[in-house]
């Protein structure tokens, strides 16, 4: 079965349901109180009914609904998200400022979960029983327990207030006009707060993942088989047990990486970091419709495309899965 | 006094030394840059396009009109150096400076002033179009010279020449063009003493000084930096840390003004907001329900503990207001009843006017933490009355249509006097002025014909003494009726360095400070 | 029922978190004797620091409002929220994830490429956007926490439900003849309980870590005194006052904490075969 076809396939079907996301974020959107012409007139501290019309004429909100979103979903087509009016600037570019950084944030904090994930779940699996295990285990979920943004605030009092060690605001320090070296070191502490609360979570759920389907495949027949000819016990874990039970941490990991868009929004709140999640939250309490909708679209479009990503890595992890 | 009320007294008091000091003998230094936060983020700089807060906060800088005002309100010279009225004050004339250029090296004259207000602002500018009614003709005499006319004397008119309410634009590069998307407006072109240099969005608005400023001498900063940052606990932070010299207004949340103010070489000061003497109330829906009923209204003021909320939530800045009409505004009256905080007299109002427990719906202002706590102290406050209070939590989209719509009950809000009653007083209690769509209007649907007129001859009346005759029957008559619960004379505390001298001196402070400050470093 | 125990007894965690829980709903029930005053009722002076004024143990917050009362009538929207919108969640999940399973075929297509669609929208994010559109109110948060919380439960359904509908029991009551509805109700569903309800006891773990995560947005409901709502009015006086957010997110851990230990519990005690894998 050709791999390629598959992709297509699925490309497809991703595509579909993004417009259908599309789709109905325009409608939902549109079902809140307000318009971005109402918001931006309450902003004026003085309105009438002219000023409402002129902006509404602008922002093309007083053509009819199915008007607008087939200029909107034309314009989708092309990938133009439109324009932002709240800020005056076109939506790509708003989204294109603030993208990388959460990515960066993102990035990071999905590299730790995992990393620390996994490794504990594995240290805790082959200790099964023991004080390793349980350790690991309560730890795992107490950091599962925990509230992301109410851990993070206490990260800042711990580190940032009463330590002083880290900032606990923003992603570089304001007015301070690091280059070089020195900028991306000053990003780097900026981040190690905010990376770490927000993969607490999720080095909760990898660690919890990994043990049990480590024990899970520790239970197979090939394994014991293996024991039974003695091959050594690292080797086992290593080799046999460790490749196949990380099979559901990748489906988690694809899962996570598009959801994270989504966790960031309180991460970003707490320590003010300049992303995407904040800048939707923003947008809508603004109205800024094309906005809010530009953000939505790009956010759904990573959890397609990693979705994606998980199947192939999936189909090249584990021959036994039919690409059909 | 509280500790962090004590500490916001000294830094004030701090304030007052570093400004007397300075009018004694210092001589300003020139040079230096200036940090200042700006937030939020404004849409555009462009200023006669954007009447929000943040872009007059950096435009005015960049802008000027024809007139400044002193703290006191009193026209002091901009753009114009000499003014005259004709005697029964329906023809202003304004002799304006000679040397006046624009940022890109054009001059200024008489024609950007006409072009300014009869094409440019009324096309864009709602709140400067109410008062362009009363004119019926604007026009140059010559390069340096312009006259209005009004329809018929208007009392506040020598109020409407503030920066943000008539910005002069330059008129060789709109006109005939589509102002909102003249591409130009991406690089704002002023007279004012600082210029545009370069806008990094999400990050810094940087502006320089202007080198050909029709004021010898000023102005004394090199440059200024507003900068962008996006949440109240970092810009409190960026303070101390010194990244930042200036907190404007309303920056930094309220609970943090106490800590800062504690700061060594730090001054607060309420000033700067004389012309906008903003005025926060809660808006009663005078049309049905238990509110329809005078005694309601009476009811709700006295339950609230009004006192409390300046000192809790305001650090203890600003007055309680007696009525309509700030204490801060002109033909203000402070013999009228009073509403001191009374809940026994809330209670017997109440049941002297039969209210039955019926719930009130309670829309808080969704500008942060502040206005939230306020919101739950008030109901705390109307509920151990004997009211029925339930909050309608809403976003600044929903709570604009709600407000619009007059769906609510009561509803928190803050707005600008602008210094004179007919320009931000009597808009809100005219009955011709009840319109849906706006939340700058007679939102509460009061009428009473008596005010009606009042409000009308009190614009139009010639000279002061008649109109504070006018205005002071009018106050009278709308607390007795008290159709809006009045809660605070809201003073937006500035927070800067003490070494930032003469920063806060027209009366709308730091929106056109920087044209004097001088750093004594 | 016994044997449920003693498996469910057996599971130390278990019990311990078993008793969490029991303390919080107490607290829950009890908060109207605990502290009869409101909990928006300013009574002290603002900014009291925890331990140092009798009947204050916990402090005050910005306001004078006593934080004690807070966290007693938190309780009670937490567990509300948490437990109604699971409730809500389940009845949607359920419902879809039986016929799909059930039924197979087109309706199967169908109904999963409904639930994927779900899936792929960040639910979060959408959670945001559904509260702040029907404006902040507990029916509006009950409803955009279970929109977002079904499609696991109607995943988890199809599959039991999938495997159950080829055993002998349902293929025999399918020859005499029983109807459709009768022997989803009756013979498949029952069958799928065990691991509902195990997923349920940790969904509403879920719901209240959400719900208290909308609240500190300030997307919670103002009428109601909640934990999350405490750490977000928290959040601006940090560095001035620490007790004002420690002891609500305390609150939302133990509580969230004991769910999960309980859920476990009742995998060990209702899915025997399962059990001591861990989960």
């Amino acid at each position: 079965m050709g791999r390629l076809s598959y992709i297509t396939r699925r490309l497809v079907k991703g595509l579909f349901v993004l417009l259908a996301i599309v789709i109905l974020n325009f409608f939902l959107i549109r079902a809140a109180p307000g318009d971005p012409a109402q918001v931006m007139a309450g902003e004026a501290g003085a309105s009438d009914e002219m000023f409402i019309e002129q902006l509404q004429e602008r922002f093309g909100l007083n053509r009819p609904l199915h008007e607008q979103l087939f200029i909107y979903v034309k314009g989708i087509v092309t990938l133009d998200m439109g324009w932002s009016y709240r800020q005056d600037q076109s939506v790509a570019s708003l989204i294109g400022q603030r993208l990388p950084a959460t990515l960066l944030l993102t990035g990071t904090a999905f590299c730790i979960s995992l990393m620390f994930g996994v490794l504990m779940g594995a240290l805790a699996a082959a200790r099964v029983g023991k004080w390793t295990d349980s350790l690991i285990t309560t730890v795992a979920l107490i950091f599962y327990a925990t509230p992301l943004f109410w851990i993070a605030l206490m990260a800042i009092l711990l580190f940032s207030v009463y330590l002083g060690w880290l900032p606990g605001f923003g992603m570089v320090s304001v007015g301070a006009g690091y280059t070089g070296l020195a900028y991306i070191g000053d990003i780097l502490a900026h981040l190690v707060l905010p990376a770490l609360t927000l993969g607490l979570f999720y080095t909760a759920v990898y660690a919890r993942m990994t043990r049990a389907s480590m024990l899970e495949v520790m239970e197979m027949d090939y394994v014991k088989t293996a024991k039974a000819k003695g091959v050594a016990p690292g080797r086992i874990t290593r080799v046999h047990v460790l490749r196949n039970a990380l099979l559901p941490v990748i489906t988690l990991a694809g899962i996570q990486a598009g959801q994270m868009i989504g966790g960031a929004v309180l991460t970003e709140t707490v320590f003010a970091w300049p992303g995407i999640g904040r800048l939707m939250f923003d947008a809508l309490l603004q109205r800024d419709y094309n906005l809010l909708l530009g953000i939505f679209f790009v956010s759904s479009a990573m959890v397609v495309l990693f979705n994606l990503i998980t199947d192939l890595v999936y189909t090249f992890v584990d021959p036994r899965i039919e690409v059909s | 006094m509280t500790k962090g009320q004590r500490a916001i007294a000294l830094a004030m008091a701090a304030a007052v030394t570093a400004a007397a000091g300075s009018a004694l003998a210092e001589e300003p230094k020139r040079g230096g840059t200036a940090n200042v936060v700006i937030q939020p983020e404004p849409p555009g700089l462009i200023m006669g396009l954007w009447q929000n807060a943040p872009t007059q906060m950096v435009a005015g800088n960049i802008y000027e009109s024809l007139l400044k005002y002193d703290q006191e309100l009193n026209p002091l010279p901009s753009l114009a150096t000499e003014w005259e009225v004709n005697d029964d004050g329906t023809v202003y004339t304004f002799h304006l400076k000679d040397n006046v250029l624009w940022h890109d090296g054009e001059p200024m004259t008489a024609d950007d002033v006409v072009f300014s207000v009869t094409d440019f602002l009324a096309e864009t500018h709602p709140r400067l179009r109410v008062s362009l009614e009363h004119v019926e003709n604007v026009e140059a005499l010559d390069d340096h010279t312009v006259q209005f006319t009004l329809k018929q004397p208007f009392g506040p008119f020598m109020g409407i020449f503030e920066v943000g309410s008539m910005p002069i634009t330059p008129k060789h590069i709109y006109e005939g063009t589509n102002f909102q998307d003249n591409p130009a407006n991406n690089h704002p072109i002023g007279t004012g003493p600082f210029k545009f240099a370069e806008w990094e969005r999400g990050s810094h608005i940087h502006l320089v000084r202007n080198e050909d400023y029709h004021v010898e001498g000023l102005p004394y900063l090199d440059e200024v930096y507003w900068h962008v940052i996006p949440d109240g606990a970092s810009r409190a932070v960026a303070y101390e840390n010194g990244d930042v010299d200036v907190l404007p207004g309303g920056s930094v949340e309220n609970f943090d003004v106490a800590r800062l103010s504690e700061l060594p070489n730090t001054c607060i000061t309420g000033g700067g907001w004389e012309y906008f003497s903003p005025m926060a109330w809660m808006w009663l829906n005078n049309r049905e329900g238990p509110l329809a009923d005078k005694r309601v209204r009476q009811a709700v003021l006295y339950s609230i503990d009004r006192e409390f909320a300046r000192d809790a939530i305001w650090n203890g800045l600003g007055e309680v207001p007696t009525g309509p009409v700030s204490s801060k505004v002109r033909f203000y009256e402070p013999d009228v009843p009073r509403y001191d905080y009374d809940p026994d007299k809330a209670r017997e109002l109440l049941e002297e006017a039969g209210y039955d427990g019926e719930e009130i719906r309670m829309l808080p202002l969704p500008y942060g933490e502040t206005w939230q706590r306020w919101a739950e102290a008030v109901r705390q406050n109307m509920q151990e009355a004997g009211f029925n209070v339930s909050m309608e939590a809403t976003d600044v989209g929903g709570w604009n249509q709600r407000l619009g719509d007059w769906d609510y009950d009561m509803a928190f809000t803050y707005l600008y006097q602008y210094g004179d009653p007919a320009l931000g007083v009597t808009r809100n209690y005219i009955s011709s002025n009840i319109a849906k769509g706006s939340q700058w209007n007679n939102v509460q649907g009061y009428e009473d014909e008596r005010v009606d007129e009042l409000a009308d001859e009190g614009a139009v009346a010639f000279p002061d003494e008649k109109r504070q005759e006018i205005y002071s029957e009018m106050q009278k008559i709308i607390v007795e009726d008290a159709p809006i619960a009045w809660l605070l004379e809201i003073e937006f505390p500035t927070i800067y360095r003490c070494d930032m001298k003469d920063l806060i001196q027209t009366a709308i402070g730091v929106n056109d400070g920087f044209g004097d400050a001088w750093l004594d470093r | 029922m016994r044997d449920f125990w003693k498996r469910f007894a057996r599971n130390k965690g278990a019990v311990i978190g078993l008793g969490i829980l029991i303390a919080v709903v107490l607290l829950a029930a009890l908060a109207p004797l605990l502290y009869p005053d409101s909990p928006w009722r300013m009574v002290q002076r603002p900014f009291l620091p925890p331990m140092e004024m009798d009947g204050f143990w916990f402090g005050t917050d910005t306001l004078g409002r006593d934080i004690g009362a807070g966290l007693a009538h938190g309780a009670r929207i937490s567990l509300l929220v948490g437990i109604v919108s699971t409730l809500v969640a389940l009845s949607i999940g359920v419902t879809l994830g039986a016929l799909a399973g059930y039924y197979g075929g087109l309706l199967d297509d169908a109904l999963m490429r409904f639930t994927e669609f779900f899936q792929t929208i960040p639910n979060f994010a959408l959670a945001i956007v559904l509260v702040a559109i029907f404006q902040p109110s507990i029916t509006s948060i009950v409803m955009a926490i279970a929109i977002v919380s079904w499609p696991p439960v109607a995943r988890l359904v199809r599959g039991e439900f999938l495997s159950l509908r080829s055993r002998e029991f349902v293929q025999a009551s399918v020859v005499i003849g029983q109807s459709n509805a009768r022997i989803i109700l009756t013979q498949v569903l029952p069958n799928t309980l065990s691991p509902v309800i195990v997923m349920a006891s940790l969904m509403v773990a879920t719901a209240i870590l959400l719900e208290s995560s909308l609240s500190f947005l300030g997307l919670g409901d103002p009428n109601h005194m909640s934990w999350g709502y405490m750490i977000g009015a928290a959040r601006t006086v940090l560095r001035q006052a620490w007790w004002m957010s420690f002891f609500p997110g305390i609150a939302i851990l133990l509580t969230v904490l004991a769910l999960n230990l309980v859920g476990e519990g009742l995998n060990d005690a209702l899915n025997p075969r399962l059990a001591r894998k861990g989960r």
